[in-house]
């Protein structure tokens, strides 16, 4: 199937084959970083940042931006809104709306934060295995005094892993149905409520009897959640002590910034 | 009157390294009236082929016209209707009814016109008109394929495309389903079915085309098909083959029972005819 929204690319570059854990700490900086950035100065780094380490992954650029991609309809809401309901100098003014100085500014650099957050996001998706990404958080999770709680790290980090599985199976079965209810002369542009209704019921059907059936075939290999092991090896090796090393130095940085 | 599909080629992912060639230079063209059987192994093209033949899929390359009309005008999916692998997960409606409506109702179709082609629909595939009020989830998985199938009929097509229609289906509902294609059949509509089950589906079908890694791998009768050598038989040939070996003066080239009974006894008569005389 044509689905390249946040799949994983196999590949053998540095970013490929740093560890997991490495790659989740990199995100969540750039975020922290991401979120902090409030003037097109720290954008223009940051695009700068992005575009080094897609370089580095040399996978074309074509990958990340269909993972933004279907989110357009929501940055275009984002923007609209900052443009239209900020207060400051207008630039531009009719009877209904009033377009100020400072909207046009923040909404920009609003929706450009979304936009990077989501290629990096894809950044992480499309260098790591979805079971690396998992094996990844389940370390991160182990020193949490989670067994008190009743579950595991495994079982959070298992839970996490399903839903990713799931992700792209719905957007199979989805395009499947749109496909069948299309054939049955739907237009979704003429009729939109009956698409909704159309398309919704049988995926939330189709979708509660798969988790059933992953639930009965997970139960039927004995799963238990404390005492399994990963089949993925994890240790750092130089290429992520270096990045650590960068990761202290970017939040001195900041800090000092 | 026909589908003709002229040097169709399709690729997935186009441009990008997960890049994927699904079709490759495929012409065919799909007489109306005709049996069509689409077989070849999995991930040659099978779904992808009957995908463009309403315009779910536009031709990335060559060209596809129904009637003379581009299916590019989404006019085609009046015309050519498709159901897919697994129909019975595309049922939506509160009553069986309701969800058979939904196909012509959005062709335009109103009021008694709507009403009578549902009934006739229901006829088609042999459902009792009682299941027409009750929920499409509360019946048995054949009989929600049924549904499915009227769902489609209910339109009026003139091209009926099914991807494995009778894949997971027991005997019977099978038997019923085979019966029920070679009635639209008869009735004039042209059929076109993808599926594994070639054997099955080979008595019905008057044009086999195979696929292999996205290009035609063989296009022909039925009988053709059986001569080419690598081709699996069905169990009735494969006897005729073997009577034909140990002796006997029969035709091999046999695909129904029926057929098989009137050259076997015909065959023994001559036999006794000839120890006689």
């Amino acid at each position: 199937m044509d689905s390249l929204f946040m799949s994983f690319v196999p590949g053998d570059s540095i970013i490929h084959r740093l560890d997991p854990r490495t790659k989740i700490l990199g995100l969540m900086l750039a975020s922290i970083c991401i979120f902090y950035a409030s003037s097109f100065e720290w954008i223009a780094l940051i695009a700068l940042v992005f575009v080094i380490l897609i370089l580095v992954c040399k996978l074309p650029l074509k990958h990340f931006v269909h993972s933004a991609r279907p989110m357009i309809l929501f940055f275009v809401i984002l923007f609209l809104m900052q443009l239209l309901f900020t207060e400051g100098k207008p630039i531009f003014s009719s009877k209904w709306i009033t377009i100020s100085y400072e909207g046009l500014v923040l909404g920009t650099i609003l929706t450009l934060r979304f936009i990077f957050l989501l290629l990096f996001a894809a950044l992480l998706t499309t260098t790591t295995s979805p079971s690396k990404i998992t094996a990844g958080i389940e370390k991160f999770l182990r020193p949490l005094p989670l067994k008190y709680m009743g579950i595991s790290s495994h079982d959070l980090a298992m839970m996490m892993s399903m839903s990713i599985y799931f992700v792209p199976m719905m957007y199979d079965n989805f395009r499947n149905l749109k496909d069948a209810q299309l054939s049955r002369g739907l237009n979704i542009k003429k009729d939109p409520v009956k698409a909704i209704i159309a398309l919704s019921v049988p995926l939330v059907s189709i979708s509660v009897r798969a988790a059933e059936d992953v639930a009965l075939a997970i139960e039927s290999r004995c799963y238990k959640s404390t005492g399994r092991t990963s089949v993925h090896m994890m240790g750092l090796k130089k290429n992520d002590y270096i990045c650590l090393f960068l990761y202290i130095l970017l939040i001195l940085f900041c800090i000092a910034y | 009157m026909s589908i003709d599909v002229r040097n169709v080629s399709f690729f997935y992912n186009r441009g990008t390294s997960l890049e994927k060639h699904a079709l490759e230079n495929v012409s065919f063209s799909i007489e109306k009236g005709e049996f069509v059987l689409i077989g070849g192994e999995v991930g040659s093209g099978k779904s992808t082929l009957i995908r463009h033949l309403n315009g779910l899929i536009k031709p990335q390359s060559g060209s596809i016209t129904v009637n003379g009309m581009d299916v590019r005008n989404k006019g085609v999916r009046s015309k050519v209707s498709l159901l897919m692998q697994y129909p019975q997960k595309q049922l939506f409606g509160k009553t069986v009814y309701e969800d058979i409506c939904f196909g012509p109702s959005n062709f335009g179709l109103k009021g008694d016109a709507l009403a009578k082609q549902v009934r006739d629909a229901l006829k088609l595939v042999g459902l009792d008109e009682g299941v027409s009020a009750l929920s499409p989830f509360s019946l048995s998985g054949g009989q929600m394929r049924l549904v499915a199938l009227a769902g489609v009929l209910a339109m009026n097509p003139e091209y009926l495309v099914m991807d494995e229609p009778t894949s997971g289906l027991d005997p019977e509902n099978r038997y019923l389903l085979l019966s029920t294609l070679s009635k639209l059949h008869s009735s004039g509509i042209s059929i076109v079915v993808v599926s594994h089950q070639i054997c099955e589906l080979l008595p019905h079908a008057e044009k086999v085309i195979i696929l292999k890694n996205g290009c035609i791998d063989f296009i022909g009768t039925p009988k053709e098909y059986l001569m080419s050598v690598s081709s699996p038989l069905p169990e009735i040939t494969s006897l005729m083959k073997d009577l034909r070996l140990e002796g006997f003066n029969v035709r091999d080239d046999i695909l129904t029972v029926d057929d098989a009974f009137l050259e076997i006894s015909n065959a023994l008569r001559s036999r006794g005819a000839k120890q006689n005389g």
